[in-house]
């Protein structure tokens, strides 16, 4: 059954993919003639055509378009256009990156907000909750650019205490995640918070409270639990956009990711780069999206496939 | 957990972390941060800012190399060179270098590397420099070799400064990214995050004080400016003026670049010098050049000062409103219609400020009555209007332009702005085309009192652009370096010039 559900998807997620393939390709022709960009500006107009010659741009669009689909099919997805290397290889070594600091920005983000969400919805008005309100809404709300650059003044330039940007150690994994966490952690808290205080005036808690369960276990063990749905599906709506590229993190912090590479090549106009990391990015989305539709299933046994 | 095992994890953390920013500061290695990734490191590219910065000198050398101060060509792997007709050229070649791959520099190679930057089967940036000149290399002896051009070339010796020597063994029909050059660099590794070169125990010439080089590149110039601060990093250079904040770490110097307005004397009223004129003189230079930065200087012309053919005693126009204002007046008397409508065409983002430089200078011809309106463009449809053939329909205009010159002379220059087949030409005048023929094909003390001849018509008779800043540029040097940026630093970085304190 599930496994049947999974084949559906799949095969409606590759029909999906198609029709992306496809309008990327034509909308990012629109964008301009690579040449321009690619030689300097005095080049002659028989270096512009030698270049459109030697790159394809000379054919009509539905000619490189079939050849492009033609490609496709052996697996061959171009070659990118200022890296002279194959475009999948370029997108595909950028997404590792971005996936990485996704996850750890992500798990971090949703732990901390559920454990700070249910603590405020435990004592709604109170201190703790006060302060949580505030800190989320704050971090839901502040400027990421800006956090990173005052981190990097503060952190790095002012304290000594952790490198500027780049990657390497432990600690050039400090700042960028914290400034990717605050968005998501930010929103998960009001979300845990709000679905938590329903959840906790709901008859069951009553019942617990009335058996003499402890309340720790009635928050964390039955409230929770229940609450975790609209949860799921915000912090999966949040993970897809991190996939799809941390471009202001990677950006400021010299992370090589697909968010920058895409803005890059699209700046540029390297179609080819273009279309892979937006056909990697695709299939992490549709991957992720049968991922919480799974993890529906796991947490609300009513939900059957 | 206990509070003894958080105390470990985070020695742990700090230990993990310091060891990787020592790594980077071994006494004989060096950081630099560059403002962008290099797409690729063929050495046909090393025209383009950050390819050159990495490979130019380092990596790969050229025949010959231009001289910071006289702008003239001094040897490089090329000894000495000699012109034997109008369209010939002999060099003598340097003896006893080897490629980094161990294989002989020599004629051979010579006529190699200019064949495949020639042959149109590989994106060669740096052809674009000898416009559609045909060229034919011929390997005479081992260490001897001659160029024969379709045109004559006076200033062949120059030109060679952007042909990039590279291995025989180089692909000829594909761009690479892991050059072989005769350079007293090798590259080591090119990824996502970094380009390192070694110090190549091969070289010919003196052995540099850095013995390795690795190059990140980071976009924003507050962080890069930080990275040097912090000793992340030894150099970064076009950092923004705004972060160029400690005299002792930061360098202004004056890169080759010059800002102008090109007037597209095609349209009435801009086909009237009156008008032209007044077009400079109602600009308040002091006032624009506040968004332009201190130290940028005024230009008179479109070349900056050391290029040869530049004129040192061409005055910049001033500002007269009210002579700008009567101007317009007596061509409005002569019939002029200057009420037309000129469109000003601006390229966004084309340097700090650009867009407000031009709203600025719209808003001060309006001051003197003219009717500008500006619009601003992306670099694609920028493009339409600098090159020929220009858009058809297109009225009077006005257009926003940075020319770079940092070859040395001002044929790089002059041809294309002011001959009637120039790319970027407004001009066409019999007169001018001969005068700048004859200056391109003199040499010596000729060859610089011709181009200064040019740009003294230009500036004061043809007035077909309004030149505006010879551009500044800010580089931060850690305190470890003894090195000063000069107008090639745009192009070229080489660590073999670089000494190291202490």
């Amino acid at each position: 059954m599930m496994l049947g559900y999974i084949g559906r998807r799949a095969y409606h997620s590759i029909l999906s993919v198609i029709g992306l393939l496809t309008l990327v390709f034509f909308l990012t022709r629109l964008t301009g003639d690579p040449s321009a960009l690619y030689l300097p500006l005095d080049s002659s107009v028989e270096a512009r055509e030698a270049f459109a010659r030697l790159n394809g741009l000379d054919q009509p669009l539905y000619v490189q378009f079939f050849q492009y689909l033609r490609d496709l099919l052996s697996f061959d997805f171009g070659e990118s256009l200022r890296q002279h290397r194959s475009a999948i290889d370029v997108a595909l070594e950028a997404f590792p990156q971005t996936l990485k600091l996704a996850v750890v920005a992500m798990t971090l983000s949703i732990l901390l907000a559920i454990l700070v969400g249910a603590l405020a919805a435990a004592r709604p008005g109170s201190l703790f909750d006060r302060i949580a309100g505030l800190v989320s809404l704050a971090g839901a709300s502040t400027p990421d650019f800006w956090i990173a650059i005052v981190g990097i003044l503060v952190f790095a330039v002012g304290l000594g205490l952790l490198p500027t940007s780049g990657t390497g150690s432990i600690l050039h994994w400090i700042m960028p995640v914290f400034v990717l966490m605050l968005r998501p952690f930010g929103l998960l808290v009001q979300v845990v918070r709000g679905t938590m205080i329903s959840a906790l005036a709901s008859p069951y808690i009553k019942t617990a409270h009335a058996k003499g369960m402890k309340r720790r276990k009635i928050i964390f063990g039955h409230a929770l639990r229940n609450s975790l749905l609209p949860v799921v599906t915000v912090a999966g709506d949040l993970t897809t956009g991190l996939i799809n590229g941390a471009v202001v993190v990677e950006t400021i912090f010299g992370w090589p990711g697909i968010g920058k590479l895409m803005i890059d090549s699209i700046i540029q106009r390297d179609f080819a780069v273009v279309q892979s990391t937006i056909l990697v990015t695709a299939i992490a989305i549709f991957i992720v999206n049968i991922a919480i539709d799974l993890l529906y299933v796991g947490l609300d046994p009513r939900i059957r496939y | 957990m206990g509070s003894a095992s958080i105390r470990i994890m985070a020695g742990a953390l700090l230990a993990a972390g310091w060891a990787g920013s020592a790594m980077a500061q071994n006494a004989t290695e060096v950081r630099i941060v560059l403002p962008e990734q290099p797409a690729n490191l063929e050495p046909c590219g090393t025209i383009i800012t950050n390819v050159g910065q990495i490979l130019s000198r380092n990596v790969v050398e050229p025949l010959t190399v231009i001289d910071a101060a006289s702008g003239q060509p001094k040897p490089s792997l090329a000894t000495e060179w000699k012109q034997t007709d109008p369209n010939t050229w002999t060099l003598k070649l340097r003896e006893g270098v080897k490629f980094q791959d161990g294989a002989p520099f020599n004629a051979e190679a010579v006529k190699f590397s200019i064949e495949r930057m020639t042959g149109g089967k590989l994106t060669c940036s740096n052809i674009a420099k000898f416009g559609d000149a045909k060229l034919t290399v011929k390997a005479i002896d081992d260490l001897t070799v001659e160029i024969k051009s379709d045109k004559p070339q006076p200033i062949l010796p120059t030109l060679l400064s952007v042909v990039m020597i590279v291995s025989p063994n180089t692909p000829v029909d594909k761009a690479v990214n892991d050059p072989v050059g005769t350079g007293p660099f090798k590259l080591s590794s090119f990824t996502p995050q970094t380009v390192v070169i070694d110090a190549f125990d091969g070289y010919w010439g003196k052995k540099p004080a850095i013995t390795k080089a690795s190059y990140v590149w980071r976009p924003e110039s507050s962080i890069r400016a930080a990275m040097v601060e912090t000793g992340e990093a030894d150099l970064t250079p076009s950092i923004a003026a705004q972060d160029a904040s400690n005299p002792e770490t930061d360098f202004a110097y004056l890169n080759s670049e010059t800002t102008a307005i090109r007037i597209d004397a095609g349209f009435a009223p801009l086909d009237d010098v009156r008008i032209r004129k007044a077009l400079n003189l109602a600009i308040d230079w002091e006032g624009l050049g506040q968004l332009f930065g201190a130290d940028a200087k005024r230009a008179s012309q479109m070349s900056v000062p050391g290029i040869n053919g530049h004129d040192d005693k061409l005055e910049p126009w001033p500002y007269d409103a009210e002579k700008a204002r009567a101007l317009i007046a007596e061509a409005k008397a002569a019939g002029v219609p200057v009420d037309t409508e000129i469109e000003l065409i601006g390229r966004n983002g084309i340097y700090p400020n650009g867009a407000e430089a031009m709203e600025a200078m719209m808003a001060m011809w309006q001051d003197v009555g003219l009717n500008v309106k500006l619009t601003m463009l992306d670099v694609n449809d920028w493009l339409r209007f600098l090159q020929k053939p220009f858009p058809e329909g297109r009225g009077p205009n006005l257009l926003q332009m940075m020319h770079d010159n940092n070859k040395g002379d001002a044929a790089f220059t002059i041809p294309i702005f002011y001959t009637s087949n120039g790319s970027y030409s407004t001009v066409s005048d019999p007169a001018l085309d001969k005068q700048v023929a004859e200056a391109m094909a003199s040499t010596g003390e000729a060859r610089t009192a011709n181009f200064k001849a040019i740009f003294d018509k230009v500036r004061n008779d043809v007035v077909t652009d309004i030149p505006m800043f010879h551009m500044i540029g800010y580089t931060r040097v850690g305190k470890r370096l003894d090195w000063k940026p000069d107008i090639t630093t745009n192009s070229e970085i080489p660590l073999a010039n670089i000494g190291l304190k202490n």
